[in-house]
């Protein structure tokens, strides 16, 4: 018996089917398969390179995640575990000697086993200024690289600097010796096929659309990956990304639009899951060069009249943590005393105000990014505005392009700007970019104080858990005293993935975990 | 006539070299630099110098500009500081999707434009010719990305007749390649349906109140007869705007392709600006200005054929 629709969707379907039914046979619509072994997940941007070691995008890293490793890894919790290493480095007593044993059972993708001679050719190349890769100025302290055998490898330092070991989990790779010359940058750029030792073999990348990767059949970690293909594809418009993953033409997409992340984590079919980076901060970069940002109280009056709390929620809908200081509240360097100093009162804040140079009224202008990156920092720069003005204080919001805002900030140009800053998730990166001299952002404060750069450069020389946390708080403590930097908060990586995933784990460094996913 | 046509392609290729300049002035006229794009946030200043030595970016301006312009006459569109790709072989990748959306939306909008016009003019004031008139003040008022993610909405994800985005190849099959352009050509042409239809309305209104329709009409040819005569007598401006509206389909596909993440032209030419690519940036609009020079080119030809006033002119 024929039945006719009764509700409003269905006979709008049945309508507009059969409309269409001769133009487009059912049976081919949706042709883009996302069942069997293949996992499809969604990036915002289009990416450059492959290449780690000239990787800049963060969310893009995941692509030099799947092709390269490395010595050690931080996992999706922030935790620094050994890789290709058998286990965490040996470090000499004066801190600039580190000594790895490397695992006997990893081999490239080119069936080649991997070597200690492999490690030093890897950061041999990375090294030389005349390779001009974008990360070497993370690397420079290490003098040289030396094979002991050939599964020992040991590294020297100019001084002793414990980050290092953090940076090497997203900005550099190990590939076979004699391969840069053998293949040239390109290849790594943009086909880095046979060349790494990671759960994806590197298979097709079409511009614009999607990269994708096989699963590495003789990977170190037995049963890994649990799927046969990765597809990494470039959607940059929110709405479509969000549709791709509601008709299963996707499995996963990152930075899904705020606005709608907790609506969409219920959808039937849909989950999600989102969790704090112990490394993008949204920063505002006060230049404390410049007035009114050349006055301590004026800094202080800011950043207490800003209510992070709500940002937070109501702004961002949960999807960045409050925080006044350069560190995430989640870490385990994070210095709650000093976050107070700087946390929103509005009295503290009007009372500072009045002990400043400009208790009459200040004006400044601030810069925002134009295209969203992670957040869309213009909804915060509303939210500040509107804010300040209750304490007297006028915002003059002013808009720029990516490169502009930066290039603002690099020269200190700039009264305040206003970015989601990406690091590595080091504790001390942030502070020693933005708050030491000589550092590539160090314009975008102007803050030079002898003190914080002596206990940074204290930090660098310890390997202790217990007493970086000391030195790490000392350092908040100064930035609470000075407030060289606005912070308001840190970014939470968020996923949606279709719920017929499993073993998906949101990872703090930002990047997707796609390794040990269940398709 | 033949001299007037090698003046007009003259004064297109004129065009097409002032725009080249012009292209090479303003990418080269932002503040920032490819290299902070490639080199990141926290490259050194040497960095940045480097880069741009290795790339000719600190060579003057009018030495680059002769450099590209005679390696584009040689078809040498460059390869991207950037990506490390051919450019030519990009534009020649991404071309193919663009056209196709391009050219299905200019079909739709022709047949559909020119169709309610004509239909709209024969009777002025009647129930279509009031609907219609609705119709484009809604056509024109809606923005086409707009338009784009209400189709996604009700076509892919609440219904599921269609994939919410992507490309498919003629060579996918014929009824892949459709599902894949129907909702962005269709989001591209409301617009222009809507224009062409207002236009091809009035223009053949405005002709079928002239003096000779009405001496046509008393001579005894039949409507079909004087309605045909009158349209090929309106077209000339439909054919200007049509070719206009063309070439601003290109622009237009800017954000379709982004809405349906379709990997076309205009999709690379967003990335190319975001990321500084500056080759490939030129080599993109430098296209799309000589589809829009051309496109203009053919209308005013055609025009000459269709109208022996112009042709006499000549």
């Amino acid at each position: 018996m024929l039945t006719v629709p009764t509700n409003r969707r269905a006979f709008l379907a049945a309508a507009a089917g059969g409309a269409l039914g001769g133009l487009l046979p059912a049976s081919l619509l949706h042709a883009q398969p996302t069942s069997g072994k293949t996992l499809t997940i969604v990036l915002p941007s289009n990416p450059i390179t492959i290449d780690p070691i000239n990787q800049l995008n963060h969310d893009a890293m995941v692509l030099g995640q799947t092709v390269f490793e490395n010595l050690v890894e931080y996992d999706v919790d922030g935790v620094l575990k050994p890789q290709l290493a058998k286990a965490l480095p040996v470090i000499s007593a004066d801190k600039k000697t580190y000594t790895f044993d490397l695992r006997d059972d990893v081999t490239f993708h080119n069936g080649k086993k991997m070597t200690a001679e492999d490690v030093k050719y890897s950061f041999d190349y990375l090294l030389d200024p005349a390779n001009k890769a974008a990360r070497r100025s993370l690397f420079t302290r290490i003098t040289k690289v030396t094979v002991l055998d050939p599964l020992k490898v040991q590294f020297e330092l100019s001084e002793p600097y414990g980050p290092w070991l953090y940076f090497l989990t997203k900005y550099m790779g190990i590939y076979p010796a004699g391969s840069r010359k053998e293949h040239g940058d390109d290849y790594f750029k943009s086909r880095p096929a046979g060349v790494g030792t990671g759960f994806g073999v590197f298979e097709e990348w079409k511009p614009n659309d999607y990269i994708s990767f096989r699963k590495n059949p003789n990977y170190w970690r037995k049963g890994l990956p649990h799927w046969d293909r990765l597809v990494v594809k470039m959607i940059p418009e929110d709405a479509t990304r969000v549709a791709y993953l509601l008709t299963g033409q996707v499995d996963l997409i990152s930075a899904p639009p705020p606005r709608e992340f907790n609506r969409l984590k219920t959808m039937p079919g849909v989950t999600g899951a989102s969790r704090p980076t112990l490394g993008g901060a949204l920063l505002m970069y006060t230049n404390n060069l410049k007035a009114p940002f050349d006055d301590v109280n004026f800094r202080k009056a800011v950043s207490c009249a800003i209510d992070r709390k709500t940002i937070g929620e109501k702004v961002y809908y949960g999807l960045l943590e409050p925080s006044a200081v350069p560190a995430p509240s989640r870490g385990w360097w994070f210095n709650a005393e000093a976050d107070k100093e700087l946390a929103f009162d509005i009295d503290k804040a009007k009372a500072m105000l009045a002990k400043s140079k400009y208790a009459t009224g200040a004006e400044f202008d601030l810069s925002i990014q134009a295209e969203p990156y992670l957040l869309d920092t213009k909804d915060a720069a509303i939210f500040v505005q509107a804010q300040l003005a209750k304490i007297g204080i006028k915002v003059n919001l002013k808009v720029y392009e990516f490169s502009v805002l930066i290039q603002q900030a690099i020269r200190g140009e700039h009264q305040a700007a206003l970015q989601v800053f990406m690091s590595p998730g080091e504790p001390s990166y942030i502070m020693q970019v933005c708050l030491t001299p000589e550092q590539v952002l160090s314009k975008s404060t102007g803050y030079n104080n002898p003190e914080f750069n002596q206990t940074l450069a204290a930090a660098f020389a310890e390997t202790e858990e217990a007493k970086l946390k000391e030195a790490y708080g000392k350092l908040q403590a100064l930035a609470a005293r000075d407030a060289p930097i606005g912070v308001l908060g840190y970014v939470h990586a968020s996923n949606l993935w279709r719920q017929a995933l499993q073993d998906v784990k949101v990872n703090q460094g930002l990047t997707i975990a796609p390794g040990e996913i269940k398709v | 006539m033949l001299s007037l046509v090698a003046g007009r392609i003259l004064s297109s290729i004129g065009t097409l070299l002032f725009v080249g300049l012009a292209l090479f002035a303003l990418t080269r006229s932002g503040p920032g630099s490819p290299a902070r794009i490639v080199l990141g946030a926290d490259a050194t200043t040497e960095q940045i110098a480097q880069f741009e030595q290795t790339h000719g970016l600190d060579r003057p301006f009018l030495s680059q500009y002769a450099s590209w312009l005679g390696d584009v006459m040689r078809g040498d569109f460059g390869k991207s500081f950037v990506t490390g790709r051919d450019v030519a072989t990009d534009i020649v990748g991404a071309l193919p999707v663009t056209l196709s959306i391009v050219l299905f939306a200019f079909a739709i909008a022709l047949v559909c434009g020119v169709g309610i016009g004509v239909l709209a003019a024969l009777r002025p004031g009647g129930a279509f010719d009031r609907l219609s008139r609705f119709a484009a003040v809604l056509g024109l008022s809606i923005p086409a990305f707009w338009l784009g993610i209400v189709l996604i909405r009700f076509l892919a994800v609440d219904l599921r007749w269609l994939p919410p985005g992507g490309y498919f190849p003629l060579s996918a099959g014929l009824s892949l390649h459709l599902q894949s352009i129907l909702m962005p050509s269709v989001s591209l042409a409301v617009y222009y349906i809507a224009v062409l239809a207002r236009m091809t309305q009035a223009s053949l209104q405005e002709t079928l109140r002239g003096d000779y329709v009405r001496t046509a009409r008393a001579m005894g040819l039949s409507s079909s007869q004087v309605v045909f005569y009158a349209l090929v007598n309106a077209l000339p401006p439909v054919i200007n705007l049509a070719a206009l509206s063309f070439g601003y389909m290109f622009g237009w596909a800017l954000i379709i392709e982004q809405v349906f993440n379709i990997p076309g032209l205009s999709r690379a030419l967003l990335n190319a600006i975001s990321q500084r690519d500056f080759l490939l940036l030129q080599g993109i609009v430098f296209l799309f200005t000589a589809i829009f020079v051309f496109a203009n080119l053919g209308a005013d030809l055609l025009n000459r054929l269709l109208d022996p006033r112009q042709r006499a002119a000549a």
